[in-house]
């Protein structure tokens, strides 16, 4: 089974490689959200230095100001905040694009060609999904670099180091990984490309939008709060939005990132068994 | 004896228990026969191959390829057979060599073995300068040849060509039967096609079977089918008056003659064999013959007759496009 969703999948990414061009438009996207849309907010500028005509004293001023950048977990910058927010969204709206080639495999006849082999089942679904995990990964790093690479953009706390930077890329390979699961099942199961693409985005959108990835859940109306704590999205940003802020992380920190990732795996799990229950179905004979 | 290597028995595809795709169809091919199903578009050909494939459930009957019930042991008809779908399947953006050897992975032959075959397949099919091109650059015909070699790099016992010489140019087709019957006859691969192109399944196939409208109408080979039709037509235009209908009744090989002015229209079987003593006997009696033509009966007459000849473009129950469409959206 391993060598058969190995070849499946390196027939998948060498297309990719061949085709570079298909990594632009996530990239782009990423560009856009950091670079524009992240530059033109800065909470801490919206702060009235003065009420009524009276200045506030620089001492309360200060007080608000460090409230604020707490509630944006302590990030120097909001685009130091939203990169993980942005990592998530475009990692959840890539899945429905990788979803594509597996419906047009379809379309064209190839899934018939894999179906009517003797591989196994598995291999077919496992192939997809990792496939579609990898290009996102690759987009996910690429993000990172924009960020960093925009002035007065992502702000990396020191003791940030190889640790952390291999615990943020694991809290979102974790919440990727699954997603891959559940869109890649999607793709096995619609006939079109349009669909795939409805469905995606009525997934994709408001899971990104009921989360921490844009703005803090503080400021969210009660239902939506509900519904963005248990979002595994949010565990994703909060974890890694720990390890940018702060570097080296206290024993309870840890004990969030612990009980984020955890939160993770077990989410990553659920969705590669469901995923692969629902996809041996709709890879039955027709 | 020969054994049978694909045995279908009643088989039966019925979509959302509405439309019937194979209606209780039963057939067998012998290891090393070239069979084939002939039918107008949707007349259940392909649905006959998706079945014996593994790719379509059976909804009633059985069927066996290569021993093993298709139903129950998919995973072993899996290992024995080789397709060459009518959609071709090849990556565009892979290159052909690459192609080929995914095919090989995907069948599970060893590296070394299919780099191989691999290379004398691409040899065969006369492929080997491209090998090493994207597909995307190749014409119509190279995919074809491509998909054959695609089929074959496992070195499967039964090979399944669907539609093989679709939109092909006359050239590129004729290539394509010297391959498929070379297969067939040198490497003793057994083939099971389909086609709608007549003169395809008669100058290839050993045994064919017409379909139409899910249900098999008529069997047997080419020449067998033909026979069926009442032989060959001769026509005759004599010189004189005088009416030679009775005579030309009673000479031994023809059996049907009717006159039309002053043609008449003579049926015989294996007009090869007994024409020249049927002209002798003519000549003996004193006639002189002023012109003299023979039509072979064809495979599209058979076709015809078994099918009707009504145009299948009407909407009525005998749309077989229509049926197509229908099933596509059921499944």
């Amino acid at each position: 089974m391993f060598s058969d969703t190995f070849a499946l999948t390196a027939r998948d990414l060498k297309k990719w490689v061949r085709n570079p061009a298909t990594i632009m438009p996530g990239l782009f996207l990423a560009v856009f959200w950091l670079a524009l849309f992240g530059s033109s907010f800065n909470p801490t500028n919206l702060i009235p230095t003065q009420i009524g005509g009276t200045s506030l004293p620089p001492a309360v001023l200060s007080q608000i100001r460090s409230a604020i950048v707490g509630t944006f977990g302590g990030a120097p910058t909001y685009i130091t905040y939203l990169t993980a927010g942005i990592i998530s969204l475009i990692a959840v709206i890539n899945m429905a694009y990788g979803g594509i080639g597996i419906v047009l495999d379809r379309q064209l006849g190839f899934r018939n060609m894999l179906l009517a082999s003797p591989i196994s089942r598995a291999s077919i679904y496992f192939s997809g999904v990792l496939q579609n995990f990898t290009k996102v990964m690759v987009l996910a790093l690429l993000t990172f670099v924009v960020a960093l690479l925009i002035p007065n953009g992502l702000q990396l706390a020191q003791g940030f180091g190889i640790l952390g930077f291999l615990g943020f890329f694991a809290a979102f390979a974790l919440l990727t990984f699954a997603f891959s699961c559940i869109f890649t099942t999607i793709a096995f199961s619609v006939k079109a490309v349009e669909p795939l693409v409805a469905i995606a985005n009525f997934i994709a959108f408001p899971l990104a939008f009921i989360s921490n990835s844009l703005f803090p859940i503080a400021s969210f109306p009660n239902w939506m709060k509900t519904i963005a704590q248990v979002n595994p999205i949010s565990k994703a940003n909060e974890a890694a939005r720990l390890l940018i802020v702060n570097g080296s992380l206290s024993t309870s920190q840890m004990g969030i990132f612990a009980g984020d990732i955890l939160y993770l795996a077990v989410f990553a799990l659920a969705f590669t068994i469901l995923g692969y229950v629902a996809a041996k179905k709709a890879l039955k004979a027709e | 004896m020969k054994t049978n290597i694909i045995e279908a028995v009643n088989l039966t595809k019925t979509y959302k228990k509405t439309v019937k795709a194979v209606d209780h169809i039963s057939f067998s091919v012998e290891e090393g026969e070239l069979f084939g199903f002939i039918g107008p578009n949707g007349a259940g050909k392909t649905t006959t191959i998706k079945m014996l494939t593994t790719l379509a459930s059976i909804t009633d009957g059985t069927a066996s390829v290569a021993g093993y019930d298709v139903d129950k042991n998919p995973a072993a008809v899996r290992e024995n057979i080789g397709i060459v779908p009518q959609e071709l399947t090849a990556d565009d953006e892979l290159k052909g060599v690459e192609n080929l050897l995914l095919s090989a992975k995907l069948h599970h032959v060893p590296n070394d073995v299919a780099r191989k075959k691999g290379k004398e397949l691409l040899e065969l099919l006369e492929l080997e300068g491209a090998a090493q091109r994207q597909v995307k650059t190749y014409s119509g015909g190279m995919r074809r040849r491509l998909q054959l070699a695609m089929g074959l790099i496992h070195e499967p016992k039964i090979l399944f060509l669907d539609e093989p010489t679709l939109g092909l140019d006359i050239q590129t087709r004729q290539n394509m039967w010297t391959y498929i019957r070379d297969l067939n006859r040198k490497e003793g691969i057994t083939v099971f096609m389909t086609t709608h192109y007549l003169e395809e399944a008669d100058s290839l196939c050993d045994r064919i079977a017409i379909i139409d409208g899910g249900v098999i109408k008529v069997s047997g080979s080419p020449s067998q089918l033909k026979e069926k039709l009442g032989g060959d037509v001769l026509t005759l235009e004599l010189n004189g008056d005088s009416d030679a209908t009775l005579f030309l009744r009673n000479i031994e090989g023809i059996s049907e003659v009717t006159k039309g002015d002053s043609v008449y229209r003579i049926k015989l079987l294996q007009a090869g064999k007994v024409l020249p003593s049927i002209i002798e006997e003519i000549t003996r009696k004193g006639f002189t013959i002023a012109q003299i033509g023979l039509t072979k009966p064809t495979l599209d007459q058979v076709f015809l007759q078994v099918t009707g000849s009504s145009m299948r473009d009407e909407g009525s129950n005998g749309d077989a496009f229509g049926q197509r469409i229908l099933i596509e959206r059921l499944k």
